[in-house]
């Protein structure tokens, strides 16, 4: 958006120039250091809108109409140089250098208009492409941002491949809802659901909550992103309204450049390793006579009979260690991308195709995905500019079965847990699996026999008109529109062979059930932007309306009972229509913003969004959301004569925004139930509530941004107080009245946070370059009030930890048995981390080598860890048998603390350091390449990268990151997930 | 000064037009697209409206089942719940490593599930119905008679569930508006209403005509008319007299019943299972799996005191090849009831009317009559008459170890309810654990559950 402005702005300038310019400088811009040509640099005649770009080849030229006039050069990553024309100069040539630390960068400020850093009152992260994948690889454009935002605290659901995270920026919004930000692509509000595909449902897990699904952000090459804006909280996404409670992120896709085509083509070649086993236990006699002790006869023969197998396996030397055969496996995967980019003056095009192919750890398990994009500018006239995005994607991933399950066995985490390694589960000579004794399922079988598929196929297309109205020395106006369409259509495919181990002892073998899910969002925007100087300060105007439609309609069918190999629901016994529903969706919303910028010294801005959704109670009704903020460049005053710090910016900035009531809330309806061949209405355990309203949220945040030794080094300090109200509630009613819950408005938080950034050029020596970066976070919520009694929701129960949610307290406090007074249990650990912090660096030697990693560190949050509940029950737990407190009593039948019955055994703390990235880089000189690929490349680097290499963690399970549950409050709850990879990259790519 | 683009203006026109066609800031209300609303049967409900919301109850009447059955069974020793894949259902239920009850128990939840939110919701259903007969001029007062006088059959019937569950703690009976629900009121008062529910119901159903205004399922087979309804009805009342210890009402309302001293034992109404959209019968376990991960299976100590030859033992219990084991407990027998998910589970059974006749007698001091009652069922099950003393206490333990096996595993959770009813100064047992043995668990027999987490919060929420 914001090239397109700047593009816009400087096409407008060059139709003045032309009528009125009285002499032309010419010259060309060139980097400092290397001599190569800078395209695209902007050259500003300082205190007027006239100025223009460079071309390919680095050279310009600019009618200026009073002389001496300062002419400004700058280019993102470079520093800015103002250099004063007079009469005599005709010709004029600059070196820029470039900076680590670039505050001319531009940062979204409204639906309509963007700042530059320098100027911004809100710390809005921005995430480049070279932050993004420049390091390393990356499933996922979320995967991507660990420890690269403060104040967004991420979290991947497991080790699946295709993703399945949940950003929480600034803390939690929602109670109830999942606190996940906005995305918005491209001007498109894009579906990030992560989606139903019934897996629970077939697995017996429960609701698909626990389904594993990845969140659709997935589809989104991340290559083919620019960059990544997040806006943390209301006071920087104010203007976006009613979808803006947990945040915003804005994701703009790469564009073309005028002048040459450019062909880059590039592979990368992945080896996926296990990072963390856990061990199995092995056994001996005494354990197995622990193990099935007893004495009634049933027992005795069951002992003789565990025995004689161990004693089997101990002949035969014949032990399986099942982690090992299902995790620890190397998988390849492989990430092939070309973009094809050029333009002229009036087209520009950007074409990028990639080609995504990784296997996860467990056999059958992987994730494809196939995107194609067209990005296209152009000039229809001297005014009016059109821009079109288009992509294509189509994801397909296999995730297998992990996780939680209920007697289905449908899960390998589970079925390992209770197999000793004494018993061969493999595939027999003859082709068969042995049924397994100790569990409902073959493992081994369910992985060769079973789906968890999803295929998606997703176009988001979306459009910007910008019409120059009118543009003078001192001021302009313009007309933008823009909108988009995300279509959406995920097929889901869960199966079970009918000779599996469970499906045999069913009344109907073999299960498939089979989803379609469409969701399709359109959204549309105009705006009038009005820009003037009024003496020294520049003033922006904006006002627009804002239109949202949604729908989505999902259908589920499921067979039971297949034919024999059968994976046609007509090919079943039991037919039957698992789910479907229909949501639609309406918002609407006007939008106004003033802007004033006093000579880059006091910036200031106020603006109002009102918001009316056919979700609410009553849909008439208009929702304010007001801002406000204020930033001083105390630097730029002339009093401020201190060489040493070169930027000191004071900041505060306001804004209110609301986060949408959920689907259905407001009716109350009468449920299809079906007995006996009749069809009945039920009335609902859940009623609706027609005074709904949507959840607000209101955040002050204030800080100061520092840079010292020309910016060479930048602090960037932030203070939040984010206050929610009419957080959505289930009021849970007496349930003697036949309903269970209502929904209502009784509940607000307050989450307050610090985000601390510095970074800076360490050294800068022509043949060392080392660029560093620091960040630290924290952010603390308690449930402020409470107007309904405090209550346990989430997890799996008071004995396993759930989550308490009452007035003054941490929101996140796991509790769990025992019981103090009736409904009041003991507090054993927070989810909520007690800071973030990440530490990157990079370093560029001889000019040629690039080295870089991040380290990314969590420090506290716990977790329900249930995975270890499991294989203590099945013995299988490393150490099991071992006897730490000498009692008699194995620590498998035994842990701590005492009395050994309560919940507290399952809370555990999270904490972790992670070496999220690193990579080192190798880029051919010039003169190297050319004569090597005999001038057909132009540019030629290669590289070693890694992700998740190094996990640093007392956490005894897989990762302190695992949840079975997605998004949300609960979503650090651990149940035999699918373990985290650890990833290495040859990364090759060659510029044509 | 001003340079305007004329092509610019085409866009702006064609915006302004599109603008005027239709207003993007216009919203719509809409319905549900996905359920019909409550508000809909509220006034004036048709026919068809007031069929769907009678099979609404009938399927809500069911809801119960799953949990009172396997938690009420295993509270009552009867069964234990093996599930491998949550051993809560062994370590809550059955009260292993000294586990305290709470207001969360595992299967039971926040709001009681299928002891407590399942029969209340059940309860709702019927009163909407009652209300929704009560605003409608589509039936006659004829065809509303029928209409309330099942409703509040099934209201007696599912209230007795919370009654039973929370005991001395008492239950709500006031349950109309969700919004403001009435108190807790003493286990006897309790049933002392489910009494009056039960008697106006029978007198609607009395005064209903000879056919039904709706259709019920196959379960109702039998009794799906106004006469037969009424039968269902007192032999729901029986049941609650023998609770309410009020012995000559008992022997009044079996006589109203469908008891059938010669009848098929089994004969009774059903709730109706079957496959596809319909749900599959809860109980449903295929006999003998290699490893069946979540079964029912037979207590030890109802195996050990078993009769020899008892048919009811080769009748329901299945001798398992693999003895099923899990964190410790070992299962020898599954339950073989139920070989096929779509059978029905009879709720009230001619076998429990006849054990319910034999109790009040010997209660009567009908000692003759008792004893003939108590041969039926000893007959039936191939054990011989009886032959042991035949003073009150005797008997009515005869009768109490007759009902263990008779109503094995029945979804009214009979033995824990028995030995509780027996239990007490002046009473058969000191203590419950006197009766039911624990011994192969070294769990804990709890005597009634505490409230769950919804009502202890709505008491504070209500008092805020």
């Amino acid at each position: 958006m914001k090239q397109k402005l700047l593009c816009f702005l400087l096409l407008c300038t060059v139709i003045v120039n032309v009528a009125y310019a009285q002499k032309t400088i010419t010259g060309k811009v060139t980097e400092q250091g290397n001599g190569l040509p800078l395209p695209n640099a902007s050259v500003l005649i300082k205190g007027t809108n006239q100025g223009a770009s460079t071309n390919t080849d680095g050279t310009y030229s600019l009618g200026v109409k009073d002389l001496p006039a300062t002419f400004v050069f700058s280019m993102l990553g470079y520093e800015s140089q103002e250099i004063t024309v007079t009469s005599q100069t005709t010709t004029l040539n600059v070196r820029l250098k470039e900076n680590a630390n670039d505050l001319n960068e531009v940062i979204v400020s409204g639906l309509a208009s963007t700042v530059k850093r320098k100027n911004a009152a809100n710390a809005v992260s921005s995430v480049s492409a070279k932050e993004l994948t420049g390091v390393t690889k990356p499933q996922t454009a979320d995967g991507a941002l660990y420890g690269k935002v403060a104040g967004a605290n991420i979290r991947s659901s497991g080790g699946a491949p295709g993703g399945g995270l949940s950003i929480q920026l600034r803390g939690f919004s929602s109670l109830q809802g999942a606190s996940q930000p906005l995305i918005i692509l491209d001007g498109v509000y894009i579906n990030n659901a992560s989606q139903a595909t019934g897996r629970a449902t077939v697995s017996g897990a429960g609701a698909s909550s626990q389904d594993d699904g990845s969140n659709r952000l997935a589809d989104i090459n991340p290559d083919e992103i620019e960059n990544m804006e997040i806006l943390k909280g209301p006071s920087a996404a104010a203007i976006y309204g009613t979808r803006a409670n947990a945040g915003v992120i804005i994701i703009t896709t790469k564009k073309g450049k005028s002048g040459k085509v450019k062909i880059s083509l590039s592979e990368d070649f992945g080896l996926t390793t296990p990072l963390k086993l856990l061990g199995v236990d092995d056994w001996s006699e005494a354990k197995i006579n622990y193990f099935y002790a007893g004495t009634t006869a049933a027992q005795t023969t069951r002992r003789n009979l565990e025995l004689q197998r161990f004693r089997d396996a101990q002949s035969t030397g014949n032990f399986v260690n099942y982690e090992e055969l299902f995790y620890d496996n190397k998988r390849f995967s492989s990430n092939t991308r070309l973009n094809i980019s050029g333009g002229s003056d009036n087209t520009q095009y950007f074409i990028g195709a990639g080609i995504n192919d990784e296997r996860g750890l467990i056999k059958n398990t992987g994730f494809d995905r196939y995107s194609i994009r067209a990005n296209i500018d152009q000039k229809i006239s001297k005014a009016l500019q059109l821009s079109v995005n288009t992509s294509y994607t189509r994801s397909n991933t296999d995730r297998g079965f992990t996780g939680n399950q209920n007697r289905s066995g449908a899960s390998i985490g589970y079925a390992i847990s209770a197999t000793p390694n004494y018993f061969d589960l493999r595939q027999r000579a003859d082709g068969s699996y042995p049924d397994n004794p100790y569990f409902t399922e073959n493992p081994i079988a369910l992985v060769d026999k079973s789906t968890n598929n999803s295929l998606v196929n997703r176009m988001i297309s979306s459009f910007n008109l910008s019409l120059n109205l009118f543009q003078t020395d001192n001021s302009f106006a313009k007309i933008i529109v823009n909108g988009g369409l995300d279509y959406l259509q995920n097929t889901t495919n869960i199966y079970l062979a009918e000779d599996l181990q469970y499906q045999r002892g069913l009344a109907n073998p073999g299960d498939i059930l089979n989803g379609k899910q469409e969701s399709f969002n359109t959204n549309i925007q105009a705006a009038a932007v009005y820009n003037w100087n009024l003496g020294k300060v520049n003033l922006n105007s904006q006002v627009g309306l804002v239109r949202l439609d949604f729908a989505n309609d999902l259908l589920f069918v499921r067979g039971q009972g297949l034919a024999p190999l059968q994976r046609n629901i007509k090919q079943s016994a039991l037919q039957t229509v698992n789910g479907q529903t229909f949501s639609k969706i309406q918002e609407a919303g006007v939008f106004l913003q003033q802007e004033a910028n006093f000579d880059d010294k006091i910036i200031g801005t106020i603006g109002v969004r009102f918001d009316k959704s056919s979700l609410n109670g009553d849909v008439n009704e208009w929702y304010a959301f007001p801002k406000a903020s204020l930033a001083i460049n105390l630097t730029r005053f002339g009093f401020w004569k201190d060489n040493f710090i070169s930027q000191f910016k004071p900041r505060i900035a306001y804004g209110e925004t609301a986060g949408p009531v959920t689907f259905g809330s407001i009716y109350t309806p009468l449920v299809g139930t079906n007995i006996g061949g009749f069809l009945g209405s039920a009335v609902s355990a859940t009623y609706g509530n027609e005074l709904l309203r949507p959840e607000t949220a209101k955040e002050l945040e204030f800080g100061v941004d520092l840079g010292f030794f020309k910016n060479r080094l930048t602090f960037e300090g932030s203070y939040y107080i984010k206050n929610t109200a009419n957080n959505i509630q289930t009021l849970n009613l007496s349930p003697s009245t036949g309903v269970t819950s209502v929904p209502s408005n009784l509940a607000e938080l307050q989450n307050k946070g610090i985000e601390l950034t510095l970074s800076g050029l360490v050294i800068d020596k022509p043949n060392f370059k080392w660029n560093s970066r620091l960040m630290y976070w924290k952010n603390t919520v308690i449930v402020s009030k409470l107007d309904i009694p405090s209550y346990t929701i989430g997890g799996f129960g008071v004995s396993y930890g759930t989550f308490l949610i009452k007035e003054g307290t941490k929101l996140g406090t796991i509790v769990g048995t025992p019981q103090i007074t009736p409904g009041v249990y003991t507090e054993w650990g927070n989810s909520q981390p007690d800071f973030n912090a990440s530490f990157s660096n990079n370093f560029t030697f001889f000019k040629n080598f690039d080295f870089s990693f991040l380290f990314d560190w969590k420090k506290g949050g716990y977790n329900s860890n249930l995975s270890n509940l499991n294989t203590d029950e099945g013995g299988t737990t490393k150490g099991w048998f071992e006897d730490e407190n000498g009692d008699g009593i194995p620590n498998g039948r035994q842990r701590n603390p005492a009395p050994y019955n309560n919940a507290g055994r399952f809370v555990e703390e999270a904490s972790y350091i992670k070496l999220r990235e690193v990579g080192l880089y190798y880029t051919m000189p010039t003169a190297l390449t050319n004569s090597l690929f005999k001038n057909k490349v132009q540019r030629f680097r290669m590289g070693v990268s890694g992700n998740n290499l190094i996990m640093i963690s007392k956490y005894s399970g897989y990762d302190p990151e695992s949840s079975t549950f997605g998004a949300g409050l609960a979503n650090n709850v651990d149940v035999q997930p699918y373990p985290s990879a650890r990833r290495f990259f040859l990364n090759l790519s060659l510029d044509f | 000064m001003k340079k305007f683009n004329i092509k610019g203006l085409f866009p702006l026109a064609a915006l302004a037009i599109l603008a005027a066609s239709c207003n993007p800031l216009s919203i719509e209300k809409f319905d549900d697209p996905n359920n019909p609303s409550v508000s809909s049967v509220t006034n004036n409900a048709t026919k068809q409206q007031i069929q769907y919301l009678v099979t609404g109850l009938e399927s809500k009447h069911r809801d119960y089942v799953s949990n009172v059955t396997n938690g009420w069974g295993s509270l009552g020793r009867e069964i234990w719940l093996l599930n491998s894949s949550d051993t809560r259902n062994i370590t809550e239920w059955l009260g292993l490593n000294n586990f305290q009850l709470n207001a969360n128990v595992f299967g039971y939840g926040a709001t009681g599930g299928g002891s407590y939110a399942s029969p209340y919701g059940a309860v709702k259903q019927a009163n909407v119905i009652l209300d929704a007969a009560a605003n409608t001029n589509n039936l006659t007062d004829l065809e509303k008679k029928s209409v309330t006088g099942f409703s509040k059959t099934i209201i007696g019937y599912q209230l007795m569930i919370p009654a039973n569950w929370l005991y001395g703690n008492g239950i709500r009976i006031d349950v109309k508006d969700e919004k403001n629900p009435g108190p807790f009121v003493s286990y006897t008062a309790a049933l002392d209403h489910i009494k009056t529910q039960l008697d106006e119901g029978f007198a609607e159903l009395n005064a209903a005509g000879s056919t039904l205004p709706f259709k019920l399922s196959a379960g109702f087979a039998g009794y799906d008319n106004p006469a037969q309804l009424a039968k269902v009805n007192r032999a729901i009342a029986a049941r609650l007299a023998v609770y309410r210890k009020d012995w000559p009402g008992a022997l009044t309302a079996l006589g109203q019943s469908f008891m059938n001293l010669t009848g098929s034992l089994n004969d009774g109404p059903k709730h109706t299972y079957s496959a596809g959209a319909d749900a599959v019968n809860p109980l449903f376990a295929a006999l003998d799996l290699s490893n069946p991960g979540n079964l029912r299976v037979v207590s030890p100590s109802t195996i050990r005191d078993a009769t020899p030859g008892d048919q009811r033992v080769i009748d329901k219990f299945f001798k398992l090849t693999t003895p099923f084991t899990v964190i410790g407990l070992t299962g020898e027998y599954q339950d073989r009831r139920y070989t096929s998910n779509t059978l029905p589970i009879t709720f009230i059974r001619n076998e429990e009317l006849i054990l319910i006749k034999a109790e009040a007698e010997a209660q009567l001091d009908q000692t003759l009559n008792a004893v003939q009652s108590i041969n039926i069922i000893r007959n039936a099950a191939k054990i011989g008459p009886y032959t042991g003393a035949t003073d009150k206490n005797s008997l009515l333990r005869e009768i109490l170890y007759q009902r263990r096996y008779s109503l094995w595993a029945e979804p009214g959770g009979h033995r824990w309810v028995d030995v509780r009813r027996y239990t007490g100064p002046g009473l058969l047992f000191a203590s419950m654990s006197e009766q039911i043995d624990a011994s192969f668990d070294k769990g804990i027999v709890y005597t009634q559950f505490p409230l769950p987490q919804a009502e202890v919060n709505w008491e504070l929420y209500k008092n805020k």
